[in-house]
């Protein structure tokens, strides 16, 4: 041994006890794979970490969380599915919609995933049992994607006098065609007419609802979709332009102004999520986790829209509504 | 010095400890044996009557829980049902799906069977569905204003369902049925605490978990991971309802109780780790082994300081018996405990004090007896006073005897013979003395000096000399005759004198003599020398002192050396010695 070799070698020694000190003090990370920016997500992130909370986990004491955004452009969200997984993070939490879920399990089939969406992770390969997810995902899902034509049974309670419906679908959602099917299928048990309009981006949302006022249809019922969700406050804003009575899932839309909502208490979805997280954190494999749904639906009533819209609020919907905003 | 004696076989200290020791732990380890076990005894029942009690309280907010459902809608069902649409009841419908979240659906049912009304969260609403509903499960023996409770069952195989059936009091107002969603019972036994970390679960009758703190467990809805939960309620039925002990289904083990919900055949249980649950009675364990440990420790060392209180006073007694025992009797054995061990002391003390004086004595007698008859030895000495030796003048009978042609005999005999001849005459010669209470003053070679009265007085010292005189020439001459055989020529004479003479202790400390100093003993010396062999010679005091008790023959006038002027001497008849002679 040279007099080099051994000033390497020490210098070696002591680099790999530097580092595994760092790996013992390192914080376990989270993937946090959002498919929009922070600012439409914020509440949701705040039941996230309270979530995690519950499971003994706080962010910047015990555990790190890794953001990723997609700022509403979905495709990227395979890229950064993978660009979290490189980062051998401890879970990767999806939250926010199935295109989310997917995305992730297409980038890791080994580190455990926790997502929260609306629809059926079994119908969309996610998971082979609500019971047992047998794979490295699990999660929370909303009964929004199941209830998609009570949107349409309360829109049609509102506006007794009319028939025809338009339905907003967003084709590029893994869930649309089943919410279509559920929705035509409700359509003729409640003797109505179903218009289906697309819109997977803002300038066709911005047409749908020209489109609605201008074939004078009874009102809007959104399918459940995030993309939707998301910009409860920009369709909140178009049906107040254009008088549209329209219904979408997530509360945010009557509260900016829109004239009702009805879905999965997303506050509550987001909780567990952040439950399960920490619970993975701790060494509990998904697939000894269930997929958890979220047993509560609120049914949101804005009267000053409907006020606005000369529309009478009938009995049967105020004694059924959680929230009704005056 | 003192040699310790051979160490006992068993020694006291061992046994006065271990004695002490034991009186004081055996007790204290019965009680406290015996209060650990009722203690733990009694604890094990407060910690049965305790979980149960939790058990039972549980089983109570579970039983609300679905009371609440019922009670809600059991005011659904008290209008009979109109041929038209029900607007009313519809609404009633609507506000209680607003009001009890569990319930998921609702349907209403008419006195014949026909669904009449349905509503739903998820499923659309239905009005006059006319769907036949007399076969679903709940519905089974159901009587006018009872309820009826159907299977639980698990939707897509992991949310517990169970549908609730309500009648009217009169069979015209139908009957509702709800769909309830028993996840929410989470909220009731989540919030259900056992102690610091027990909790409670609820098993329906064929054993499957219906309600967790861990909802996930309830979700998988997997009957092995629920198999321990399902042990621990078959342990609780085996023993009659008392809590268990068991292991969970994370292999903990823990204390379970159990209550049972009737209508619904539901088993809650509640269990609580039994590291938890036991911990007050280890408290007591070990508070119990802790004092018991202080008890023993205490124990021992008073056990301890009594037995060396004990040992020291015996040790120093043993070491000064030993020491006066080996005739120091001036040591004295100090000890102030103020018990019998002091008084044992102070015995000893005394003891060791009488032993010195006695001793003292004795070696006084043996002193005296050196010079003085063994009789006036013992007079002297039990007169107590040492005085009589002491140096004064007294009227003493001194008495000379000698041994005639000894210088040339011991030239030429052997040393032995001499020794032997000189050993006879002394112990012939000293019976004589001592049987005339006389004292034998000195011994040299082959002479010696006898004193009578002093330093004891006796009555008549000169005929008593002699007698003393004529008792001596006969035993010598005796012991003389038996030598002459061997061809040796000895002879024996005697001188006495009486006169006053200063008698007393000579010398120094451990080599005294009694002796007299005057003329009287110089007389008597030469009256010997002069006198020849078997004759006895005394002076004229002698003679006038015996006159007419003993025959004296008046001799011619001697001039002896050191006397100026010629000595009357007289010499004693001695009729057997002469006989002797002249045989």
């Amino acid at each position: 041994m040279t007099k080099r070799d051994i000033i390497a070698f020490v210098g070696v020694a002591a680099a790999s006890t530097i580092s595994a000190r760092a790996q013992q003090r390192a914080m376990p990370v989270i993937g946090y794979l959002g498919s929009e920016s922070p600012e439409p997500y914020t509440s949701r992130i705040s039941a996230f970490l309270q979530g995690l909370k519950e499971s003994g986990f706080t962010q910047g004491h015990n555990v790190a969380i890794d953001f990723q955004w997609a700022e509403g452009k979905y495709d990227r969200l395979p890229a950064l599915a993978k660009y979290i997984a490189s980062r051998q993070v401890a879970v990767i939490v999806a939250p926010g919609g199935a295109e989310v879920a997917l995305a992730a399990r297409s980038a890791t089939s080994t580190i455990p995933i926790v997502f929260e969406m609306g629809g059926d992770p079994i119908a969309l390969g996610l998971v082979e049992s609500l019971s047992r997810p047998g794979g490295n995902l699990t999660g929370v899902t909303s009964l929004s994607v199941e209830v998609s034509h009570k949107r349409l049974e309360f829109l049609s309670e509102f506006i007794p006098t009319t028939k025809t419906f338009a339905v907003a679908v967003n084709p590029t959602s893994p869930t649309s065609s089943s919410q279509l099917r559920n929705l035509r299928t409700a359509a003729s048990d409640l003797g109505l007419q179903l218009h289906v309009l697309n819109a997977s981006s803002e300038p066709e949302i911005d047409s749908m609802f020209v489109a609605v006022s201008q074939m004078r249809m009874g009102g809007l019922v959104f399918t459940s979709d995030p993309y939707f969700a998301y910009r409860s406050q920009r369709l909140a804003a178009l049906a107040i332009r254009h008088g549209v009575p329209a219904i979408t899932q997530a509360q945010d839309f009557p509260i900016a102004g829109g004239l009702m909502s009805y879905g999965g208490d997303f506050q509550q979805s987001h909780r567990h999520t952040g439950i399960y997280a920490g619970r993975v954190i701790t060494g509990e494999r998904p697939s000894d986790l269930p997929v958890q749904r979220v047993t509560k639906l609120e049914l949101f009533v804005n009267l000053k829209a409907a006020n606005a819209l000369g529309i009478a609020v009938p009995a049967s919907l105020l004694s059924s509504a959680d929230v009704v905003i005056e | 010095m003192t040699h310790s004696p051979l160490a006992p076989r068993s020694s006291l200290f061992a046994k006065y400890f271990l004695a002490l020791f034991a009186a004081v732990v055996l007790p204290l380890l019965v009680a406290s044996g015996s209060e650990a076990w009722f203690g733990h005894r009694d604890q094990r029942a407060r910690l049965n009557d305790l979980l149960n009690a939790e058990a039972r309280s549980a089983a109570a907010k579970i039983q609300d829980f679905i009371d609440g459902i019922r009670d809600q809608l059991a005011w659904t069902v008290q209008l009979p049902w109109s041929d038209g649409a029900d607007d009313r009841r519809r609404l009633d419908a609507f506000r209680l799906l607003r009001q009890v979240p569990a319930v998921v659906s609702l349907a209403f049912v008419d006195a014949s069977g026909r669904e009449r009304l349905f509503v739903s969260r998820i499923g659309l609403n239905r009005i006059e569905g006319g769907a036949e509903n007399s076969l679903n499960a709940a519905l089974t023996g159901l009587r006018p204003g009872s309820a009826g409770y159907g299977p639980v069952t698990f939707h897509a195989g992991s949310e517990p369902f169970m549908t609730i059936a309500v009648t009217g009091n009169r069979a015209a107002v139908g009957i509702v049925i709800a769909e309830v969603n028993l996840k929410l019972i989470w909220d009731v036994i989540s919030a259900i605490k056992v102690g610091r970390t027990g909790e409670a679960f609820v098993l329906d009758q064929p054993g499957r978990l219906v309600a967790h703190p861990d909802i996930s467990l309830v979700l998988r809805a997997d009957k092995a991971v629920t198999l321990p939960l399902q042990g621990l309620r078959a342990d609780i039925l085996a023993r009659n309802g008392q809590a268990v002990a068991g292991r969970d289904t994370t292999g903990q083990t823990v204390l379970a109780a159990m209550a049972q919900i009737p209508g619904v055949d539901w088993s809650v249980v509640v269990k609580q780790p039994a590291a938890e649950a036991f911990r007050p009675i280890y408290a007591a364990l070990w508070r119990t082994a802790a004092l018991l440990v202080g008890g023993a420790a205490f124990a021992a060392a008073l056990a301890y300081w009594l037995t060396q209180r004990m040992m020291g006073p015996i040790r120093l007694l043993e070491d000064g018996v030993a020491r006066i025992g080996a005739g120091q009797f001036d040591y004295r054995i100090s000890l102030a405990t103020g018990d019998e061990f002091e008084r044992l002391a102070t015995r000893f003390n005394e003891m060791a004090g009488d032993l010195a004086v006695s001793q003292e004595r004795s070696e006084r007698i043996g002193r005296l007896k050196r010079f003085l008859a063994p009789q006036v030895a013992e007079l002297v000495d039990q007169s107590g006073d040492a005085s009589v030796l002491d140096g004064r003048c007294m009227e003493v009978v001194v008495v000379f005897g000698d041994l005639r042609g000894f210088t040339a005999f011991s030239a030429r005999a052997q040393p032995e013979t001499v020794m032997s001849v000189l050993s006879d005459y002394y112990d012939a010669l000293d019976k004589v003395v001592i049987e005339h209470g006389a004292t034998l003053t000195n011994f040299s070679g082959d002479g010696m000096m006898v004193l009578l009265n002093a330093p004891v007085a006796c009555s008549d010292p000169a005929l008593r000399a002699i007698h003393m005189a004529h008792e001596m020439q006969l035993s010598v001459q005796s012991l003389l005759r038996d030598r002459s055989a061997l061809g040796h020529r000895l002879g024996f004479s005697v001188g006495l004198a009486m006169g006053p003479a200063i008698v007393g202790r000579i010398g120094k400390e451990g080599r005294l003599d009694y002796t007299a100093i005057g003329n009287v003993v110089n007389l008597a010396s030469r009256l010997c020398a002069s006198a020849r062999d078997t004759e006895i010679l005394t002076d004229m005091v002698v003679a006038h002192a015996v006159e007419g008790q003993v025959p004296l023959v008046e001799q011619d006038m001697r001039i002896l050396k050191g006397f100026d002027q010629p000595i009357q001497v007289f010499s004693a008849v001695n009729n057997e010695i002469s006989l002797k002679q002249l045989s």
